[in-house]
């Protein structure tokens, strides 16, 4: 009986030790190699063995392959090394050509677009009109897909012939070109999938960028190797590791140690560290993010009176808050179209208002000279927002606003945000991954607003849907202009700053973080 | 012993039942993934369709049948987040936390087993107070910070390990002390006072009084009688590693299954969730039945 139970027990020992055994996988060179190095000297996944490799420390895991089915940048940022689209935004986010050559716009709902020659997917299936046609009418047809609602504009992609798509537009869509140059837009291998289907797609990708898909160890790392027959410049690495490390405190510790050549995302407090460190240095982008106070402005709240908004936008300090929360990594703006925005107002970013006296003396006209109640929203998940909430709540007590504060936990916030249950006041970045301002005024028109600003303006109204479907540039862009004055003067929206995206980098490669923040590796050279 | 081991397999039956109740009612009622799934843009039409694909629409007990139907036949359903099938999601983690978790174990088992065999057996000298001092103070660190600071003393100062990841052996020293070290400072204590009351009992001064050699009464004859209650927390301990430590797992950056729990629960992926709890509930009852084995192993007395 004794011996039973002794020989079950070692069976459960040797058991756990083979898993462990079998499942350590050899080593990385940027893993293994921090262990010998010194601190500072970001040496150590370089040039194993003579071959040219890239780690990248990223907070989050990608969502998976599933192009179509996921909306979220940072996933995004690392598919574009294995998916290309029909044409591309550059470092300065003008579009250009990547997978079509030309392009033009051949009436108010076609659009055509001749396809580069020569191409081939990372299986060897050569990259033909076909598989445009499959990509597009897949995301805009499925209404079950995330990104559904930013490709149902399209209608139907015609074939013109191997190297010649129409796209037909359900209405004229002058914003067409940003709409395929973005998350959901990277060209599929139609071949592959109808015979392989989703599922094995999901663990072996292929599309037809710099970089093919090696492995994926979910909450681990995603490894890409070069794709020798990429059809523009040659890659610049052989080997590129995305490493999801969602700790800041850890990832910034990576980066000083070197085992890893950029830091995603680092706090705003460790960039001094960074950059007097031997070895690295810090980097800081603006990015599509606004951070913004939606105020309804429906009859019967306290805010219905424009008064009552405008002096809550004058008596919040914007730069205190930069300064302080933020360590000056934002800027204040009176917009949500920044630069680098189809339609974005120079005059009306990098500034703001702020005068507590003419905020009280509002009030007082306003017929609020003992103060006023209302109630304020925002998630307490992320600490930024909690501070930022927190002292805009000290500011508007200064003046006289009353504010209730409510944290909540993010999920929470996110069903009232989608629910439209929102009070009076609420904090919330907004991004902006079509940098167009038709994506900013989306909750602003009178339909839009419904349950959320409950902001209804004729003016607004009109100009948006002329501008949605306008053709001339010229035109649409002072249509935008228009919208952005009348929102800064009436303030359904009060617009907080623009944050900054931090990245540590090792002194051993050159790297310009993006406004959208992807991470091309190819941008990313040895110095 | 036969007997008691079907009696145990048959008593897993229903209280795994009882589990994948209570977890799917509770996955649930508490939220609504459809809400986290939309884009900021989805119209209440969107939101519709994509309710009705994932079969939320329909009543809760329905849900449930068509679950428990499933799960009759191995499927744990599809994760929302990841589009494939639940389960190989959930079992991929599992080498990775054993390994920790059998690291973990071992880094406490070597440093509490002579510490707590001396601390008892040199009671109230300085060198009781010290690793009684110790054990407190193990326990009392919060693993983020004892972490952080090992990663900063020992990748970081020294550049001995490196910081964080999974695949090397050095990759495993620092969090497997990290969690170890929590452990090993309550078996230490453990060790100790049940140390303590065997050296007591009327057997041991027998033994003493035969003129048995010290170290024979200390290791033959106590600390084997002593080691009934650290099993208990040793099995109690095992299946809290692998049900995933969150906060270890984060720092270390370690694919392991507290990540994945955390972030289903954070996305509201039921079945990534439910198949995780079902699982872990699996470790849980197994590891205490082991220890009900290794009972019976350490003292005779108690019967099958």
């Amino acid at each position: 009986m004794r011996k039973l139970v002794s020989v079950s027990m070692v069976l459960v020992v040797a058991l756990t030790l083979v898993l462990a055994g079998c499942s350590s996988k050899p080593s990385s060179p940027a893993a293994s190699s921090s262990s010998t190095d010194t601190k500072g000297t970001a040496q150590s996944s370089a040039n194993a063995g003579g071959s040219k490799h890239l780690t990248i420390a990223i907070p989050y895991d990608v969502q998976g392959f599933d192009i179509h089915n996921h909306n979220n940048t940072p996933t995004e940022a690392v598919h574009v090394n294995l998916f290309s689209y029909l044409v591309k935004k550059n470092e300065k986010q003008v579009i250009e050509p990547d997978l079509a050559v030309s392009w033009e716009s051949i009436d108010d709902t076609t659009w055509r677009f001749v396809l580069r020659q020569g191409v081939k997917f990372h299986n060897g299936d050569p990259f033909t009109s076909a598989d445009v046609k499959y990509t597009l009418e897949r995301v805009s047809k499925d209404d079950k897909l995330l990104e559904y609602g930013n490709y149902k504009q399209i209608k139907e992609v015609k074939i013109v012939d191997e190297y010649t798509v129409d796209i037909i537009t359900d209405g004229p869509q002058p914003a067409l070109l940003n709409r395929l140059s973005r998350l959901g837009s990277g060209m599929l291998p139609s071949k592959y999938l109808e015979e392989q289907g989703w599922e094995k797609f999901q663990s072996n990708p292929i599309g037809t960028g710099p970089y093919k898909f090696k492995q994926w160890i979910r909450d681990d790392r995603l490894e890409l190797v070069r794709n020798p027959d990429y059809v523009g410049d040659a890659p610049n690495w052989d080997e590129v590791t995305f490493r999801v490390i969602p700790e800041d405190a850890t990832r910034v510790a990576e980066l000083l140690t070197g085992g890893v050549d950029i830091a995603v995302n680092v706090p705003a407090i460790d960039m001094d560290r960074i950059e007097s460190n031997e070895g690295t240095h810090a980097a800081a982008t603006p990015t599509q993010r606004v951070i913004q106070l939606n105020v309804r402005t429906k009859e019967g709240t306290v805010t219905a009176d424009p008064r009552v908004r405008e002096a809550i936008d004058l008596a919040i300090d914007k730069q205190a808050i930069v300064d302080s929360i933020y360590m000056g990594a934002a800027t204040p703006t009176r917009t949500r179209v920044t630069p680098g925005n189809f339609g974005a107002k120079a005059d009306l970013f990098g500034t703001s208002l702020y005068d507590p006296e003419r905020a009280k003396q509002l009030l007082k006209e306003a017929g609020y000279e003992k103060g006023l109640k209302l109630t304020f929203n925002a998630s307490g998940d992320s600490s930024k927002d909690k501070e930022t909430a927190e002292l805009i709540t000290a500011m508007l007590a200064e003046v006289g606003i009353e504010a209730k504060l409510e944290l909540l936990e993010n999920s929470a916030y996110q069903e009232k945000f989608r629910g439209r249950t929102f009070d009076e006041l609420v904090l919330i970045p907004f991004g902006n991954s079509m940098f167009d301002a038709a994506l900013a005024f989306s909750r602003i028109s009178t339909q839009g607003a419904k349950g959320e600003t409950d902001y209804s303006n004729a003016e607004v109204d009109r100009l948006l849907a002329a501008a949605e479907t306008n053709m001339n540039a010229k035109e649409r862009e002072q249509q935008y202009f228009k919208v952005q004055d009348i929102i800064a003067q009436e303030r359904p929206f009060i617009y907080l700053f623009q944050e900054n995206a931090n990245f540590g980098i090792s002194d051993r490669v050159e790297f310009s973080p993006r406004l959208d923040e992807m991470l091309y590796a190819d941008q990313v050279t040895l110095k | 012993m036969k007997g008691f081991l079907i009696k145990a397999v048959l008593q897993i039956i229903p209280v795994m039942f009882l589990i994948t109740l209570i977890v799917f009612i509770l996955v649930h009622v508490t939220g609504d993934p459809v809400t986290l799934m939309l884009s900021e843009t989805a119209t209440d039409e969107d939101r519709r369709v994509l309710t009705a694909a994932l079969g939320l629409d329909q009543p809760l007990f329905v849900q449930y049948f068509k679950y428990m139907f499933n799960l009759l036949q191995g499927d744990f359903g599809t994760s929302f987040r990841y589009n494939t099938a639940a389960l190989p999601i959930v079992l991929e983690r599992l080498p990775a936390t054993f390994e920790l978790a059998a690291a973990s174990m071992l880094v406490a088992t070597l440093i509490s087993i002579p510490l707590g065999i001396l601390s008892a057996t040199k009671r109230n000298s300085v060198l009781d107070v010290f690793i009684t001092g110790f054990s407190v103070l193990g326990k009392a660190m919060p693993s983020f910070w004892l972490g952080i600071m090992l990663i900063l003393f020992f990748s970081v100062y020294l550049g001995l390990f490196p910081v964080s990841g999974r695949g090397t052996f050095a990759q495993l020293v620092l969090p497997s002390i990290t969690l170890g070290a929590a452990i090993a400072a309550e078996m230490t204590r453990l060790i100790r006072s049940s140390m303590l009351e065997i050296l007591s009992q009327d057997y041991i001064r027998t033994a003493r009084s035969k003129g048995l050699w010290e170290t024979i009464v200390v290791y033959k004859h106590a600390f084997r009688n002593s080691l009934i209650p650290v099993v208990t927390i040793m099995a109690l301990q095992t299946s809290t590693l692998i049900g995933g430590t969150l906060i270890t797992e984060a720092i270390f950056s370690w694919p392991g299954m507290g990540q994945l729990v955390i972030q289903a629960v954070n996305a509201r992926d039921m079945a990534i969730v439910q198949a995780a709890v079902f699982i872990i509930a699996l470790f849980v009852i197994v590891s205490n039945l082991l220890a009900d084995l290794v009972y019976r192993l350490l003292d005779p007395r108690i019967k099958i």
